[in-house]
This record gives C-alpha cells, structure tokens and sequence, in this order.
C-alpha cells in the first residue's frame, strides 16, 4: 500500500462518524420528502444544542477513562434553579435585576456554578475516595433529580425574563444564538482537548493511568478537573434548556443522558477511556439530530426514535471494532 | 568510587505485617552503574518504588547529593533528577509516539496566554533522539498500540537516555528486546553513566550484569546480601549471594 492510500484511508477512519453523517444527510435528502432545505438543516443543529452541549462534558469524562450519569440530573437542577429564580409565573419568584441584561450572567453564572458544585462533589468522591465514578455518579443522578422535585414540589416555573431568553429568539445567520453557544462549546473543547497540555493529559490518562502518574503528571489534579468541567457544562446546558422551555419543570430534560451517551459512543469515543474526539461526538449529536428530523418530517410515530437511537449505539460499536482491525493492517 | 550521588540509610519498607525490605543500605556514585540482582520477591521493585516516589518508605533515610531526601510522588523524583523506566511499560498506547516521548513535559507555546502544544518542535526533538539511538520508528505519528513490543521498549530506553537527569533506575529493561536492541540498550547504559549520570539497573540476566555493571548488589530478603565490585566477583559468586549459600554480607569473594 502505497503512503498515499494510506493517508488517505486513516483519515476516512478518523473521521467516519463525519462520512456517516453527510450519507444520512444525503440519503434523506433524497428520500424524504422536504427534507433538502436550509430550514430542516438549521432545525436540526438548532435541536441538539442542549444535547451537544451536554455530550460534551460527558465525553470529556469518559475520555478520560471514568463516566458521569449525573449530568442529565445536573442539566435538570440548573435549569430549575435558573427558572426559580428568574420565572415570573408558576413557582417563579420573578427576580427583578437591573440594568435587565445582568439578570444573563447572573443566571449564567449561577447554572454553571451549580453544576461545577455537583460535579467537585462527584470527583473527590472518584478521585480521593478512590470509589467507582459508575456508581458515585449514578446516586448523583438519583440525588440531585430527587433535589430538583424537592425544591420544586413537583410544579413548574414559567416565563422566564426576556433578557435571558433573547438568546433562544435572537438569530444569527440563521441559527438561534444558544445554537452558536452550542457550536462555540464544540470548537472551545475540541481546541482544548487536541492543542493543549491539559486535553493531551486527559487523553494520556484514560489510556494509562499508572504511566501518566510516574510520568508526573497530576492525575488526580486533572481528574477532579475534568470532573468539575463535566458538571459545569451540564449545568451550561440545563441553562440552554430552561432557555428553550422558556422554565423548567420537575422533569425537565428526562432522556437526555441516554441520548448523549449514544452520541458520544457514536461519536467514536471508547467507554474504556483514552479514545475519541469531540468534533466525532458532535457529528454523532448531529446524526441522531438529522435521523429524528427525518423521522418528523416522515411522519412516523416518534416511539420509533428510540428504536432506531438504540440499533444506531449498535452499529457505532459493531463499526469500531471493525476500525480497530482496519487499524491493525495498516499498521 | 567518587562522592555518592544516592545513598540509602537502612531503608525499611512493611505491607501491614509483611516486611517486604527490612533494611536496605547502600550507596550509588556519580556515573556509576549499579545491577540490583535478586531472586523474585526479594525487594528489587519495591526498593526501586521508593526511590522513584511511587511508594513512601517505612523507615529509613536517603541522602540524594548530600541531601535528605524523599519523593512522595513520582514528579517530585523527576524533579529531582531521577528516571525511572519500569518493568511494565509506563506508555499511553492510546497516543503517538511523540506524545508518549514528552509525557507531562510538553513543549508548548504560548497563544493569547494559553499554552499550546507545539507538535513540530516536539516531533523534530523525538526524530532526532530516535535517530542518534539507531531506532527504526516507521512514522512518530502512529500510536503506540499500534507498534511491536521491541520498538515500545526501544522509546522507553530513548526516553530516559534524552531526559537523562542524574540518576537513572532501571526495572528490568530488557525484557522484550531482541540480541542486537539489548547490545544496544547495554550500550546506551554505558553512554549515559559516562555522562556523570548514576544508573541502577534491575536484571535477571547474569551475563547483562556482568557486561553493564561496575558494582554488583544483591538483595536477598529483603536485606542486602552482596555489595561487590564487578571486576572482584564471579558470576557463581553472586548467584551464590542471590540463592544464600554465603552468609549475608559476606562481600567480595571468588
């Protein structure tokens, strides 16, 4: 095989989650009816914004080598206390601030704070206590959404302030502004993750934790990191949902953490740690975005949505295994 | 033997009840070579642990350059000037070969006050280390997982001869080479110690001792049973002190 074949084919092989994506897309374009427009493309980077946002931490974590199920929980509680604080109507306490754009990084701040707290608890329990970050993160997702129905007894707010929901209306080139957060957060940590010391360690230490610990890197200093940075995100993205619901009710957001999972193992990231990119998860969140348009657009009963969401986890393991041997003979 | 470079103070180390080194002395100088032999078990990995920071010493001192000394954590040995290459590969095989070569020590660059990893520079250094140790590496970007047993050892030995410091540890370094990358490794060894740098290389190997080695120590239950120059000693002396047919610290004989 000749050097140029070669390249070329790793490269199909890095970025096949990226070639799945463009087929679905061009499959569907051709086949579904109504489906080739700039509104349905836009819809369905529009529709995984949470998602996005949220696979984002989750696969850091998992990169890594460990596993965050409470950001579902976290996304949840954030959003709740976003629309608490910042609802006028149902359990809204209607919090006034001025000048009125304040009440944006306030909420801001607050939502990523809550999740960062979550999410330092999570990893010194991981890191410290030396438990399993499977099971430590699991209370955590039973916890924090049994918090959420406790502060909320069960009802909902409503009407959030306009000042923060200007960024679910406010477009820009055609996109919402909590889209473009969304698409912001991929290339801030994709940068992250590929250019920098920090990102380059974490991959490391998913691979081998032991040689990265006697190489001297600070591995629990990092994990404890990464952890906060899982929680914090998931709390940017309880902070996109309140936005999109326009409040936050006592179920917000149930489902999601399956459906991030999906698209970051999709995305080509390894559940046993140290494989994967971020710009791979995000074309596995657009993919399972573009798969449930299709599925609207054709007017199928939305149960299918799950069906197809689980045989698709199949296939991305089922596709890995098979890059792996592709791997080994070019190797 | 000129001033020592490591010297180790009846260092003691317990696992509850177990007493897995009961009291280690010995000293290591400047651009010596030292061959720890022992049986399995006898406290080689152990000692060499707590030298490199991996595990915190029961009891006992040491003196690094004249210095109390003690590592409570791998990076505070590598700040000190002390390599370790352990028994069990320590490389990320999820990463390329450059990445593994500047494990927790990348070149970086600032952009806008955010350091950077500066691949170009880095992947030149490790082309350059590789190439002056003779190692055949079909391309610096193909992650480890993907390449041979001996080629891993090979970026280990070409790791810590770059980095060099001032004392080397070694754990048995050798296992998955073949004749001519050991030649090569033993060769290296050599390179290194006559920079100035101390080296303690853990082996089974009678024959790699012998041929790298300027002292020869054996630890045989968690004491040490032999401290000999090479060129005092036999090989059958010393699988004598490994196995116990001579008294503990009978020193030289033969």
């Amino acid at each position: 095989m000749n050097p140029r074949t070669r390249r070329a084919l790793e490269f199909v092989l890095d970025n096949l989650v990226w070639f799945m994506l463009l087929f679905v897309l061009v499959v569907f374009s051709i086949f579904v009816p109504n489906y080739f427009q700039l509104g349905i493309f836009a819809n369905i980077i529009e529709a995984s914004s949470v998602l996005g946002v949220m696979s984002i931490g989750l696969a850091l974590v998992i990169i890594a080598g460990h596993m965050d199920l409470s950001v579902e929980s976290v996304a949840a509680l954030s959003a709740m206390a976003v629309g608490i604080l910042f609802c006028s109507s149902g359990i809204g306490l209607g919090v006034q601030l001025y000048p009125e754009w304040l009440m944006v990084p306030v909420s801001l701040l607050l939502a990523l704070a809550v999740g960062g707290l979550i999410g330092a608890f999570n990893g010194y329990l991981v890191v410290k206590v030396k438990m399993s970050a499977f099971i430590i993160t699991l209370a955590s997702y039973i916890w924090v959404r049994g918090l959420v129905l406790v502060i909320s007894g069960g009802r909902s707010a409503q009407d959030l302030a306009p000042a923060i929901r200007w960024f679910g209306i406010q477009r820009l080139v055609g996109l919402p502004l909590t889209a473009w957060i969304a698409v912001g957060c991929f290339v801030v940590f994709s940068l992250i993750m590929a250019k920098t010391p920090f990102g380059r360690h974490l991959v490391m230490i998913g691979g081998n934790e032991t040689a990265t610990f006697r190489a001297g890197i600070r591995v629990n200093r990092n994990l404890i990191i990464a952890f906060v940075l899982a929680g914090s995100i998931a709390g940017l993205a309880g902070w996109l949902l309140a936005i999109r619901t326009s409040g936050a009710t006592a179920n917000l957001g149930v489902g999601l953490l399956f459906n991030a999972f999906a698209a970051v193992v999709i995305g080509g990231v390894s559940l046993k740690g140290g494989v994967g990119t971020l710009p791979g998860v995000y074309a596995g969140v657009l993919l399972l975005s573009a798969i449930n348009t299709a599925i609207n657009l054709m007017g199928l009963p939305a149960n299918f949505t799950q069906v197809i969401h689980g045989l698709l986890v199949l296939a991305a393991v089922l596709l890995d295994a098979f890059k792996q041997t592709i791997r080994q003979r070019l190797a | 033997m000129n001033e020592p470079l490591l010297v180790l103070d009846n260092v003691t180390k317990n696992y509850g009840a177990i007493e897995a080194l009961k009291g280690i002395s010995f000293s290591i100088g400047k651009g010596e070579v030292v061959a720890l032999l022992g049986d399995n078990g006898a406290g080689k990995s152990t000692l060499v642990k707590i030298i490199a920071g991996g595990l915190e010493p029961t009891s006992g001192r040491m003196l690094f350059e004249g210095k109390d000394f003690l590592a409570r954590s791998p990076a505070e040995a590598k700040a000190a000037g002390i390599e370790t290459v352990y028994q069990d590969l320590s490389l990320c095989t999820n990463v390329d070969v450059v990445a593994n070569f500047f494990m927790g020590r990348e070149i970086t660059r600032k952009v806008f006050g955010i350091p950077v990893l500066d691949e170009r520079a880095m992947e030149a250094v490790v082309g350059k280390a590789l190439a002056s140790a003779g190692t055949r590496i079909p391309s610096l970007r193909t992650n480890v997982e993907h390449l041979s047993g001996g080629q891993r050892q090979a970026i280990e030995l070409n790791r810590f001869v770059h980095w060099g410091g001032k004392l080397v540890l070694l754990d048995e370094p050798f296992a998955a080479l073949g004749v001519e990358q050991t030649r090569r490794g033993l060769d290296m060894i050599r390179q290194v110690a006559n920079q100035g740098i101390g080296v303690v290389i853990i082996t089974h190997i009678m024959q790699q001792a012998f041929q790298v080695a300027d002292r020869i120590v054996v630890i045989r239950q968690g004491v040490v049973a032999g401290d000999v120059a090479r060129n005092k000693t036999s090989p059958d002396a010393v699988i004598n002190m490994i196995t116990g047919e001579t008294l503990a610290g009978a020193g030289p004989t033969g």
